[in-house]
């Protein structure tokens, strides 16, 4: 007969603290313009740097680059642009920002916006991998109702023949 | 797991500037460690108050902690401490911020336990605020459910 | 230039996802102890304290004051450094900086983080942008694919290719008794076969949440020759910031992008008098975001001519035996409790010039070695270490 020698894991506590935080953010003059032309008007804008006349993605006070103020030459940017790069997800991620379990479904896209427009960081309609190969120009979906979430306020791009 | 932010966006008249309510919800896990979940299940099984002591610098530390602040030794030596002690100071407070364990308004003191020489952060309970005092002498209460937290001790009372 | 400043005293934890046996701290602590050991100080004669990590993992408020007494840092002055991704390499930049001014001969620098405490996805894109980022950040893993993606386009690279960079990481990691996963891994195949997470990356493509700390003693010179006889010379550090969001995230596609690692090591080769990069410098550890940004960082800290990177790897010009090793500590894919991170960069170069890196030191004899940073907004420290000045 064998005494089993029992080999007791010390209990280890754990505190679960899940709070949320509420915040109030101001976006400023720059970033405030780009959610209220998204609200109102449905469009797209940044201001351009008299500088370097770069437009300044995102809108802000400063171009960074050249150290100056940015001012407030504001430019409508074209909704519709070429798909630079896109990937998708294949496994489904927990994503915190649209709830419990799948991360937003459509594939995220860098797409560079006509008439000279900025790199946009947005999301596409098309999910089939195999036509997702071959979407090149998109414009963008407008949300009609509940907007006042800046980029949010696009829904995704859709592929568009041209 | 709830939706990480709601929003709601507010727009200043005449200023194009938005303020914009949201939520940041990042849930945390904190772990007690060896020493300070030993401390907490004292508290739950036992319904008693652990530290642990420095000879050397003739410490002894509650909450029981792992090391010494003033030699940096490991501490590894555990006494109890009385669970009755004297009230150092106190405050009251009489604002709700939505994270307090009571109704506001709280009594908070740090209570030096007999036998322990640091003092213990913790909440007041069952006094009329005109009869606290420093150097008046207190009991823990414990709760009737424990789980092992800080708050198995509900709060401290008058001594009789 | 200030005075000269060496690493004598190097510790860190064994790193694992979750340290449910110990609290922050304590894991700190560890690291510390370590250290100390290493160096044969006592807490007394560590004059300043450093602490560094990201801070919405832990949501802990004042992490430096809560871990003071783990840190010793009772009583002396110090700082807390939270600079997100290059937290750990800007702590070390503090303590660097605080010696070689001559005013403290001795400091003790630390970058932690307890991934288990929080969620790094919800830390990540939760806090990153509230009001801008909010809906649109995907983390850093939709950018790292886009990256991976462009990668391939413009160079000829191949998945082939970023398997191999994965396997020599965990080939380091299993000779490295202190890196978190240490996977075993066979074969290129078995990378391949791991199946896709966010096209084009792999299950076996990304790096762990990783808790654990790592701790580094600086001193002066005169203080450094009395306390170790293998003193490691800080020769240089130089950290570039770039502006969030102007950098195209990972892969610019304007092309017009400067970015902030070519910028970083022009200057710290151009100050120290390295004009062949993998001839001049023997080894590096670099703070590659994924196994394929490691392949154009090569050519961003120009080991190799653009676009080449992959051709390095294919040659196995970067393995332990190598030419010119980089990460054989394995590096972040291994290894990533992001405030240590950098830190571990920079001590793991210390210990291959030291030859103490056991049975993950190089082959080649290092005098000389580098360590890099990166952070989310693509800001880059890099630092340069010396066997002698």
């Amino acid at each position: 007969m064998t005494t089993e020698k029992a080999e007791k894991k010390p209990e280890l506590i754990k505190v679960d603290i899940a709070r949320p935080r509420t915040y109030k953010w101001s976006s400023g003059k720059y970033l405030g313009r780009v959610y209220k032309e998204a609200l109102e008007n449905k469009k797209l804008v940044a201001n351009r740097c008299p500088k370097c006349k770069e437009l300044i993605w995102q809108p802000a006070a400063v171009c960074g680059r050249c150290n100056v103020e940015a001012g407030e030459d504001w430019v409508v940017m074209s909704d519709k642009g070429t798909v630079v790069q896109y990937t998708y997800l294949v496994f489904p991620l927990w994503d915190p920002h649209y709830g419990d379990r799948l991360a937003n479904p459509y594939p995220t896209a860098t797409i560079k916006l006509d008439d000279d427009g900025v790199f946009l960081v947005h999301f596409l309609e098309e999910r089939d991998p195999e036509k997702l190969k071959n979407v090149k120009r998109v414009q963008a979906v407008w949300k009609e109702e509940g907007r006042g979430r800046g980029l949010g306020d696009i829904l995704y791009f859709r592929t568009i023949d041209e | 797991m709830a939706e990480i932010m709601q929003d709601r966006v507010e727009k200043l008249k005449d200023l194009d500037v938005f303020v914009y309510h949201g939520k940041i919800f990042i849930p945390n896990t904190y772990t007690a460690g060896l020493t300070g979940s030993r401390f907490l299940i004292e508290l739950r099984d036992n319904k008693r108050i652990m530290a642990t002591r420095c000879q050397a610098c003739e410490q002894v530390y509650v909450p029981a902690r792992s090391v010494c602040k003033y030699c940096y030794g490991q501490l590894t030596e555990w006494v109890p401490v009385s669970d009755v002690g004297t009230v150092e100071t106190y405050t009251v407070d009489g604002h709700s911020n939505g994270v307090q364990p009571m109704d506001p308004p709280i009594i908070y003191g740090i209570i030096k336990l007999d036998g322990a020489t640091t003092g213990l952060v913790h909440m007041i309970s069952g006094v009329d605020f005109e009869k606290l005092a420093i150097g008046m002498r207190v009991k823990a209460v414990f709760a009737e459910k424990r789980v092992g937290s800080i708050l198995d001790i509900k709060y401290f009372a008058p001594l009789a | 230039m200030g005075n000269r400043v060496a690493i004598v005293g190097i510790g860190q934890t064994f790193h694992k996802s979750n340290r449910k046996d110990v609290t922050l701290q304590e894991m700190v602590g560890e690291a510390v102890r370590a250290a100390l050991l290493d160096a044969q100080m006592k807490t007394q004669d560590v004059e300043a304290v450093f602490t560094a990590n990201m801070e919405t993992f832990e949501n802990i408020f004042l992490p430096d004051a809560m871990m003071a007494d783990e840190t010793a840092a009772f009583m002396k002055p110090g700082l807390k450094v939270a600079t997100g991704g290059t937290a750990g390499a800007s702590v070390v930049e503090e303590g660097f900086h605080f010696v070689a001014s001559g005013l403290f001969d001795t400091a003790l620098v630390i970058g932690f983080e307890k991934q288990d405490c929080g969620d790094t996805t919800a830390a990540i894109t939760g806090a990153v942008t509230p009001v801008w980022g909010k809906g649109v950040a995907t983390g850093a893993i939709g950018e790292f694919a886009k990256q991976a993606l462009t990668y391939m386009q413009k160079t000829g690279a191949k998945e082939e290719h970023a398997a191999m960079v994965r396997l020599k990481a965990d080939k380091g990691a299993c000779r490295n008794p202190y890196a978190h996963l240490r996977l075993g891994l066979k074969s290129i195949k078995e990378v391949l076969d791991s199946g896709y997470l966010v096209w084009p990356l792999k299950f076996l493509e990304f790096c762990p949440q990783s808790s654990g700390a790592c701790a580094l003693i600086f001193a002066s010179e005169q203080k450094a020759r009395k306390i170790t006889r293998k003193p490691v010379w800080i020769a240089d550090l130089v950290t570039v910031h770039q502006e969030p969001f102007r950098a195209g995230s990972f892969g610019d596609p304007t092309g017009k992008e400067e970015y902030s690692q070519d910028i970083a090591v022009d200057r710290l080769y151009k100050r120290n008098g390295i004009t062949n990069p993998i001839r001049d410098i023997c080894m590096a550890e670099i703070y590659e975001p994924s196994n394929w940004e490691e392949m154009s960082h090569y050519e961003h800290y120009h080991f190799c001519p653009r676009n080449e990177g992959w051709k390095m790897v294919e040659k196995g010009m970067t393995e332990m035996e190598g030419e010119f090793p980089v990460n054989p500590s394995g590096g972040v894919i291994a290894t990533n409790p992001i405030g240590a991170t950098p830190t571990i960069r920079v001590a793991e170069a210390a210990l291959q010039v030291r030859g103490d890196a056991g049975e993950h030191q190089v082959t080649r004899d290092v005098h000389t070695a580098m360590a890099t940073a990166l952070g989310g907004p693509n800001w880059t420290v890099a630092t340069l270490l010396r066997r002698s000045l």
